[in-house]
């Protein structure tokens, strides 16, 4: 028994662990928001930072820097804590700055004992009036980012248009891993149903390809909801989900060809042709296309892909067994649909 | 078939007579292209009369509409024109990869010939805004190669039910659209809608996804015809 099933208890003790963990984990503090966001040169400016999951009240010294480049930064003159979310820090911007731009963009960090150290990227532009990058090289004050405190515990990376939905990538991102591994599943049963006659395999065939239309539906869905709250709406006819839209059209009409013959061999026959040539017009459309035209979508239209700077080694342990348990589940689904598509085969004696 | 150049040869010779066979067989009964010519200059001056005046992105997005919608009733016929049981002849005389490259081929004759005339005549009436002819015509060539691929093969498959016009829609226009917004993007360029340095890339997108459908087609294509 156990031997037999134990990838299906598998599946759901990874599934159960990728709930408890994705869910539950907090995320490591961070920067919410800054204010002012636009600032002069010449200013004397208290910025009012709001932090996440931050405790600056518990954590001692609060230190803050503006950074410009990895060499300059300015130190806050002050900093004055008023709660654990919520601090305001005097900076004082010089004349001149060593730039030669109107305006500057220049990089929150915040550090104290606890924790640690939190980045908000481009917080404070600042505009100057006249440009004068040797004055500013002469008047530049350099105090730089430096004695930041190590914090370790079991977080999540925060980032500051994600937020919470960061776990999101346990959810969204999987579900695509496993539903082209089940259509790779699928077709490879469809090649095997051509070579064969066997028709169990185009029941498996069927069987998957259900699956990976389920798994594509929830993929698009939990990719509306994570569009929401990044790109500002549930649909903005970005290319892949257009895209992935077809996509679904095709194997959509997958199921119109199937429940249009009669005969199982027949409908075997020519789904299976189907499904081969629709997998293989599905390649473009989904690695092709999408590569070819802009996109707000991480991993096109120059956005990074999740990897390289994103998923860190906190998500890795979340994010490759969910990979693995979703696409279980799904094997597992696809599993029973095949075995009721038997029955029904072997009541109409076809099989 | 001792040697594959011979098979080769035969297959050639084979596609000469079926496509000669498909020549005449369309010019007896000269009710079916002219009947798709028909639908095309009707189309264009109902898309015409409801434009009036037509703007050049409007006129692409439409050229290549009218384009789509006539290649798919051009094409819908290829495998039920004829009984089944002379299909079931030519399969027994022929080899079914010749079948399927003879119709590929006559239908890519048939579409360049409908794009061009659809290019005159909706020239004629809304104006013509393409700027680039010869890599518009290029657009034009490369859409016939695609679309007769696709829908030739999607055709094969639709005939084997019985209300196979709404299955070939189906079937087939969510599979050809990569390849028409690859056309419409290249024949954008040819318009001077926006100006595209990699106008190679689009066209090496398309020959390459023309070439894996084709690769595929073959392959499959024998499973398809026994019945």
């Amino acid at each position: 028994m156990l031997k037999k099933y134990w990838w299906k208890a598998l599946s759901v003790i990874i599934l159960i662990y990728v709930f408890i963990a994705g869910m539950t984990v907090p995320l490591s503090p961070g920067i919410e928001r800054v204010a002012p966001t636009s600032v002069r040169t010449g200013d004397e400016v208290t910025l009012e930072v709001l932090g996440y999951n931050s405790r600056y009240d518990e954590g001692g010294q609060v230190s803050a820097w503006l950074k410009l480049d990895n060499e300059r930064a300015l130190k806050a003159e002050s900093v004055q804590v008023e709660s654990g979310r919520r601090l305001k820090a005097l900076f004082r911007i010089p004349e001149y700055l060593p730039v030669d731009r109107k305006v500057q963009d220049f990089t929150l960090i915040l550090d104290n004992e606890k924790d640690g150290a939190s980045v908000l990227p481009s917080a404070v532009f600042v505009t100057q009036d006249s440009i004068d990058p040797e004055m500013g090289q002469k008047a530049w004050l350099n105090s730089p980012v430096q004695d930041l405190h190590e914090e370790w515990a079991m977080t999540f990376p925060f980032r500051n248009i994600l937020s919470e939905t960061i776990r999101n990538t346990y959810f969204h991102v999987p579900l695509w891993f496993a539903m082209i591994f089940i259509f790779i599943a699928s077709v490879a049963n469809s090649i095997r149903y051509l070579r064969g006659g066997n028709l169990e395999a185009d029941n498996k065939a069927q069987a998957y390809t259900r699956v990976g239309i389920l798994l594509g539906i929830l993929g698009l869905s939990t990719g509306a909801v994570w569009a929401r709250h990044t790109w500002g709406a549930y649909w903005s006819g970005d290319v892949k989900q257009n895209m992935t839209a077809i996509a679904l059209l095709i194997y959509f009409a997958y199921f119109i060809l199937r429940a249009v013959f009669e005969d199982p061999e027949k409908k075997a026959r020519i789904s299976a042709v189907y499904n081969i040539f629709a997998f293989v017009a599905l390649i473009p459309l989904i690695y092709v296309i999408p590569r070819l035209t802009d996109s707000l979508h991480p991993g096109a239209g120059g956005n990074p892909a999740f990897g390289t700077q994103d998923l860190d080694n906190t998500m890795r342990m979340v994010f490759y067994p969910a990979v693995i348990g979703w696409t279980l589940l799904g094997f597992w689904i696809g599993n029973l649909l095949h075995r009721m598509g038997r029955i029904r085969l072997k009541l109409m004696d076809a099989l | 078939m001792k040697f594959p150049i011979f098979a080769l040869m035969e297959i050639f010779r084979e596609i000469g007579h079926l496509l000669r066979k498909d020549m005449q067989l369309e010019l007896r009964t000269s009710y079916a292209i002219s009947g798709i010519l028909l639908y095309v200059f009707s189309t264009i001056f109902i898309v015409y009369m409801a434009f009036q005046k037509i703007q050049p992105d409007v006129w692409n997005a439409l050229f290549w509409i009218i384009i789509l919608f006539a290649s798919v009733s051009a094409i819908v016929k290829s495998f039920v024109q004829e009984s089944s049981a002379r299909q079931l002849y030519y399969y027994s005389l022929a080899n079914p990869i010749s079948i399927l490259l003879s119709k590929i081929i006559y239908n890519i004759v048939l579409l360049l010939g409908l794009s061009l005339l659809t290019w005159l005549g909706f020239s004629f009436v809304a104006g013509s805004p393409v700027r680039d002819t010869s890599q518009f015509f290029l657009a034009l060539l490369l859409g016939s190669v695609g679309f007769s691929i696709t829908f030739t093969f999607i055709a094969a498959i639709s005939a084997k039910a019985d209300n196979n016009a709404t299955l070939m829609a189906i079937l087939s226009f969510p599979l050809i659209i990569p390849i028409l917004l690859t056309l419409i993007k290249l024949s954008a360029n040819a318009l001077r809608l926006m100006q595209d340095t990699a106008v190679q890339n689009d066209i090496f997108i398309l020959l390459a996804i023309d070439l894996m459908l084709l690769g595929v087609g073959l392959a499959l294509f024998p499973f398809l015809w026994r019945d």
